[in-house]
């Protein structure tokens, strides 16, 4: 089958400051469609640069990514744009929802940005994560557990291509992060839904298909 | 639908913001109308039954001391194309706290300034220590008909009240202003000149700056009143220009505050799909509510301010014609744009990785 996303020796250097860093040093990954799958490393092992790149936030310093087929390294960055809005969508550590928006319209921002009307889908992806009573909340009137489900809500009401989270699970307590991992695996397992999920939690990352370990910005198997 | 959540999130610095713009407009709708009161005066001026004015060559327009009045008005007469010479001698007089010009007519002239349908209250001039006044000096005395007024050691009764409008706020008989300016001969400040045919100007003027006159035509009035005083482009130019800075420079800090505090929130809107485009976009339009509510609150506090000048210098003019909101409008409108392009660019520019990482 082919790979929805095929990164090939990805290298990415920041160039901030006296001396360059290297975040990434020849990382070569290939997901199919469908396809569950863990990157796991030690704190700066270059795992959110990882995942920065494959959700086209950054352009990589050397190698190629295609996602679905497209080279991304011979577009604009409006062309990353578009293909990040068709393909991509993103999950974070700190959930960033917007605190100015209620949880129905942090999840309609996303379709709104697109030019499609929210209509009711908002509130039926609100209803899936098992909040829909609480869609006129705000942010802050939410607990870390549901703030998390909100962005989760967030990244898929556009049925993009790839989930992208990026240890969604590390600001959150025991019990809400069995309930957030159970939620992405119930979206994988039911929908058919593609995840690159980075953690450094050995059990977190357990839960995926398939599990790749990272370190000092290498991939140690993929 | 964000940037209005966003703007409602910060209510202290809106309000300030949205203040501060109106203010601006205010600023400049109420210091250039008030630069209307010169074209008050040259209406009034003008609004006589006669094509043209004579003055003496030498003397401002604003304060002249005199010719001859039925030696001059003899002579104007002989001109071939003038129908009427009509003397004016004006003079100060203090009323309602402030300064009239008092004009000293003939009472039989009184039909070329406003005619008896003028005349609201009382009657017209007829002779003696008498006085018409207009209706806006009755209100801000005020004074009615049949009060004296103590002026120059003698007392003057107000007869009539005319409508306003009319050239001056006083009428006085000639010869009353005459004798209380102590002249040895009927003098007039100048003289309203009636033509057979509105189009004789040029040979009127000719004869009469060939007598050593001065022709001032009533659509000259206006800038020959102007110049007497200061440079009004001068001072509406540089109203208009610290009203627009002020905007500018109000919406540049608000908006760039706005885009430094949410660097985050920007780049997970560009994580979630935003273009660089529509970044810009949110930003300006957040500019934009904040100048629009400026705009709203600029012609109330122009209104306001308007009512309490007029309230307290009943007789002053703040003349804001309906297009003069136009371009208040629009003088925001582009202080804001200007103040709001920077940091809405700055926004769309932002790295969304830095962004994503900023604290």
């Amino acid at each position: 089958m082919d790979a929805l996303l095929e990164a090939r020796n990805l290298v990415k250097v920041y160039r901030t400051g006296a001396a360059p860093t290297p975040a990434l040093r020849g990382v070569s990954l290939a997901v199919r469609r469908g396809e569950f799958v863990s990157i796991m490393g030690p704190s700066g092992c270059g795992k959110s640069t990882l995942l920065y790149l494959l959700g086209l936030l950054a352009a990589p310093t050397e190698g190629t990514f295609l996602l679905a087929g497209t080279n991304t390294g011979t577009i604009s960055d409006r062309g990353r744009t578009l293909l990040r809005r068709r393909h991509i969508g993103f999950v974070f550590q700190r959930f960033n929802l917007l605190s100015t928006l209620s949880a129905e319209d942090n999840v309609a921002l996303a379709l709104r940005l697109r030019g499609r009307p929210a209509g009711t889908h908002a509130r039926q992806i609100l209803a899936a994560v098992g909040l829909e009573e609480k869609r006129r909340r705000r942010p802050g009137e939410l607990s870390v557990g549901q703030q998390q489900r909100v962005a989760i809500a967030r990244a898929l009401v556009t049925h993009p291509d790839v989930l992208l989270a990026d240890e969604p699970t590390g600001n959150l307590d025991s019990e809400s992060s069995e309930r957030i991992l159970d939620l992405i695996g119930r979206f994988h397992a039911d929908e058919g839904q593609t995840v690159i999920l980075i953690t450094h939690n050995e059990k977190v990352a357990a839960r995926a298909q398939r599990l790749v370990r990272m370190r000092d910005g290498r991939l140690l198997d993929a | 639908m964000l940037p209005v959540a966003n703007i409602l999130a910060r209510k202290v610095r809106t309000t300030i913001s949205v203040l501060a713009v109106g203010v601006g407009v205010a600023l400049f709708l109420v210091l250039v109308g008030l630069t209307g009161m010169l074209r008050e005066i040259a209406d009034r001026t003008t609004n006589v039954e006669a094509h043209l004015m004579v003055w003496p060559a030498s003397d401002q327009v604003v304060l002249s001391g005199g010719l001859p009045a039925d030696k001059v008005q003899h002579d104007l007469e002989t001109i071939p194309a003038v129908q009427r010479a009509v003397p004016v001698l004006r003079w100060p007089l203090k009323m309602a706290d402030r300064v009239q010009n008092v004009y000293g007519i003939r009472p039989e002239d009184w039909k070329i300034f406003a005619g008896p349908s003028a005349i609201v209250e009382g009657r017209a001039l007829q002779s003696g220590d008498e006085m018409v006044i207009d209706t806006r000096l009755a209100r801000a005395g005020p004074y009615c008909v049949g009060q004296t007024v103590q002026r120059w050691g003698r007392s003057y009764t107000i007869v009539g009240i005319a409508r306003e409008g009319v050239a001056g706020r006083v009428f006085m008989p000639i010869q009353t202003v005459s004798r209380a300016m102590s002249q040895d001969v009927l003098r007039a400040s100048f003289f309203y000149v009636r033509l057979a045919q509105a189009g004789d100007v040029a040979p009127v003027r000719e004869a009469v700056e060939a007598r050593g006159l001065r022709v001032i035509t009533f659509d000259e009035y206006y800038d020959v009143l102007a110049s007497s005083f200061v440079d009004m482009d001068l001072v509406i130019g540089a109203v208009v220009f610290v009203a627009g800075f002020v905007c500018f420079l109000v919406i540049l800090l608000t908006v760039y505050t706005m885009v430094v505090e949410r660097t985050r929130e920007i780049g997970v809107l560009k994580a979630i799909g935003a273009s660089r485009l529509q970044i810009f976009g949110l930003v300006m339009a957040e500019a934009g509510l904040i100048c629009a509510a400026g705009i709203g609150v600029g012609f109330l506090l122009t209104w306001g301010s308007r009512s309490l000048i007029l309230d307290l210098q009943p007789l002053w003019t703040v003349e804001i014609p309906a297009v003069r909101f136009v371009y208040a409008a629009a003088l925001a409108a582009g202080g804001t744009t200007l103040g709001a392009i920077h940091p809405a660019l700055r926004a769309a520019r932002q790295d969304p990785v830095e962004s994503l990482r900023y604290e």
